[in-house]
């Protein structure tokens, strides 16, 4: 095997695409986890807001209103695991795991409840390259950076957004105390409660997002498997990328070249059996995953329900 | 009334409270598809529970069930979250076919715990890699028994499409395994194999581990508190790490069930959902073995229930997640409002 085909443009090209689900979900996780709230429910969340923005481009015709359907999924789970694990202090893991069952079954319910048994499922329109004025002329970058689908410049302006907000904003600054020390945060008069609510809210709709790209930039349908994991990876790379926007997003890049290599893979070589090739991201996954836990500190309340009344 | 009653009253009211809300989710669906809901719910309990086959298959879905359940349970009271366990299934159940085809010549005496070893080993070296990476390196396990999962699936999609594949049948579905490897029937009429009686010996196994064996009394020390547990003396990361195994040897032996006791052989949608169902009977039964029996048959004739239903009014097979998660939710729901300000 040449060393050209790991660096083919075309390869990666098509990286870049599959990083926008990655980033947009690594990058809502973020803002959730930054506050203290782990959302679990990912995976699920991701699957319901792909069936919701499938079925809502299915039914209008329009992907815009596909991505909002999607979008709002998100936010409504998210919010309502905050709830639970905010007011109700109830355990994250355990709600998130439950909501996690939920909107899996949630989405093909409903996608078999509006489409039905079909013998060819029906398709939505993939979202169209948009080349962008004067960079998308450039050589070689241009095609693979800027002559892309309206999502991987959202992802982009996302997640620079994100940092942006992060760390050189005073509410991302209040935020972020939400979810290292809210007590200390609480005495100065941050509004725990509420900020946890709102990244709820907002870290929900990316992930949503997140998983409405998938049947817009895939292959136009839904099926029950549709997120194959990448909610789980989106989780993982939060703590890939230390909890910052930047590091996760290079880690959706780094996944998605994997998963685009492993395509690549089995359209040319015939000798190894496809499920193994298929395998490779998972276990790629696991040994990235050794490596991301040498001294990851994840924010010091994530996952802890803040009670005002508790002794600490 | 004594107060002692009251309370164990007010803890069994969230079941009940969980009860109508499965229920009320299903009717709700039902009516949602046009279909008659108060008949559906009776025939649902019906299907599932009012006859000796429903009763048998409620009876071979509680198999799987238990022993994934159990197997969450083992993990939780360390501390871990096993969201392996449909992976351990297929691991289980890929030894258990493989064991079964090389012990084709056995007597079934020594064929079947062969089978049910193999299952066992298969799931627990599963397990293990969460095991150790938790222990070694600190990795969280949520996220290493996913990606096994997928491993897992991928793995079993190439042996039943591949070397194993059975080519009369033309789908992802191994030859069968032979006669003298499989679990005896515990009637005819009611249609039940022996898994079930294995599953609840697991059960109780579990809570003789859990709360008569200094090793289980380290599960839980180390699950309540790790801290006070390492300050204890108590070596933390080998604890959780030899949970993990055990836990995987007992989701392994569900894979182990359903081949030579349902399937007699490796099917590609042998686990359908058994493992987040696991997980949400393991927290429904607050994470003890015993509760788990009930909660698993509870679950096993939802499940079988709402299969009926897919064949009468058209309900989606889905449909059984969604009224699971949202019994759970609700339980949820109830403890938080009591305890809110």
């Amino acid at each position: 095997m040449s060393w050209e085909l790991l660096l083919d443009p075309s390869l990666v090209r098509l990286a870049v695409s599959m990083a926008v689900p990655l980033a947009l979900a690594s990058a809502g996780e973020l803002l959730m986890e930054r506050a203290g709230l782990l959302n679990v429910a990912i995976e699920g969340i991701v699957t319901l807001a792909a069936a919701g923005a499938f079925l809502g481009a299915f039914a209008s015709g329009s992907a815009g209103v596909g991505l909002v359907v999607g979008a709002a999924a998100g936010a409504a789970v998210s919010r309502l695991l905050a709830h639970y694990a905010v007011a109700w202090r109830r355990d994250q893991v355990t709600v998130g795991l439950t909501l996690y069952v939920l909107c899996v079954g949630l989405a093909s319910l409903l996608y078999r409840m509006v489409v039905g048994v079909r013998l060819t499922p029906p398709r939505v329109e993939t979202l169209p390259p948009v080349p962008l004025p004067w960079l998308g002329d450039l050589p070689l970058v241009g095609d693979i950076l800027f002559r892309q689908h309206a999502l991987v410049y959202a992802a982009a302006a996302v997640v620079g957004a994100l940092h942006g907000f992060l760390f050189h904003t005073s509410l991302g600054l209040r935020l972020r105390a939400a979810g290292e020390n809210p007590v200390a945060a609480d005495t100065v008069g941050v509004d725990v409660f509420g900020l946890r609510a709102w990244a709820a809210l907002a870290g929900g709709a990316l992930v949503g997002l997140a998983g409405a790209a998938l049947p817009f930039t895939l292959t136009g349908t839904f099926t029950e498997g549709i997120a194959g994991g990448r909610g789980w990876i989106a989780l993982m790379l939060v703590i890939f990328g230390r909890w910052t926007p930047l590091g996760a997003a290079a880690g959706a890049l780094l996944f998605a070249y994997v998963e685009a290599f492993q395509f690549k893979l089995a359209l040319l070589s015939k000798a190894v059996p496809p499920q193994f090739l298929q395998m490779l991201p998972y276990a790629f996954a696991i040994l990235v995953l050794v490596r991301a836990y040498r001294g990851a500190e994840a924010p010091e309340a994530l996952g802890k329900p803040y009670d005002r009344e508790a002794r600490t | 009334m004594t107060a002692r009653a009251v309370a164990r009253w007010q803890a069994a009211a969230p079941y009940a409270v969980g009860l109508v809300a499965a229920l009320g989710v299903l009717a709700v669906l039902v009516a949602a598809l046009g279909g008659d809901a108060p008949a559906a719910v009776g025939s649902l309990v019906r299907a599932s529970l009012g006859s000796a086959a429903g009763f048998g298959q409620t009876l071979n879905k509680t198999a799987p069930l238990l022993f994934g359940s159990v197997a969450v349970i083992l993990g939780l009271r360390a501390g871990a979250f096993n969201i392996g366990v449909d992976g351990q299934i297929y691991a289980g159940a890929v030894a258990a076919t493989g064991v079964a085809f090389l012990a084709a010549g056995l007597p079934k005496l020594l064929a079947v715990p062969a089978v049910l070893v193999a299952g066992a080993a298969g799931g627990a070296l599963l397990g293990a890699v969460p095991g150790l990476l938790r222990a070694r390196a600190g990795v969280s396990e949520i996220f290493v028994t996913v990606m096994l999962n997928f491993i897992a699936l991928f793995f079993v999609e190439y042996l039943s499409t591949g070397p194993w594949n059975d080519p009369m049948a033309g789908e992802a579905i191994t030859r069968a395994v032979p006669p003298s490897t499989t679990l005896p029937l515990l009637g005819v009429r009611v249609g039940a194999h022996a898994g079930v009686l294995l599953a609840l010996a697991a059960a109780l196994a579990v809570w003789w581990l859990l709360y008569r064996t200094v090793f289980g009394y380290e599960v839980r020390a180390v699950g309540d508190n790790p801290t006070a547990a390492r300050l204890g003396g108590i070596p933390v990361g080998r604890t959780v790490a030899l949970a993990l195994v055990a836990s995987g040897a007992l989701a392994g032996l569900a894979g182990a069930v359903e081949v030579s006791g349902f399937h007699y052989r490796l099917i590609l949608g042998l686990s359908p959902g058994y493992g987040v169902m696991s997980i949400l009977i393991a927290v429904l039964s607050r994470r003890h073995p015993l509760v788990a029996i009930v909660a698993s048959l509870g679950f096993a004739a939802l499940v079988v229930g709402t299969d009926s239903l897919q064949r009468s009014v058209g309900l989606p097979a889905s449909a059984v997640f969604v009224v699971q998660a949202a019994v759970l939710l609700v339980l949820l729901a109830s403890e938080g409002l009591r305890r809110a300000p």
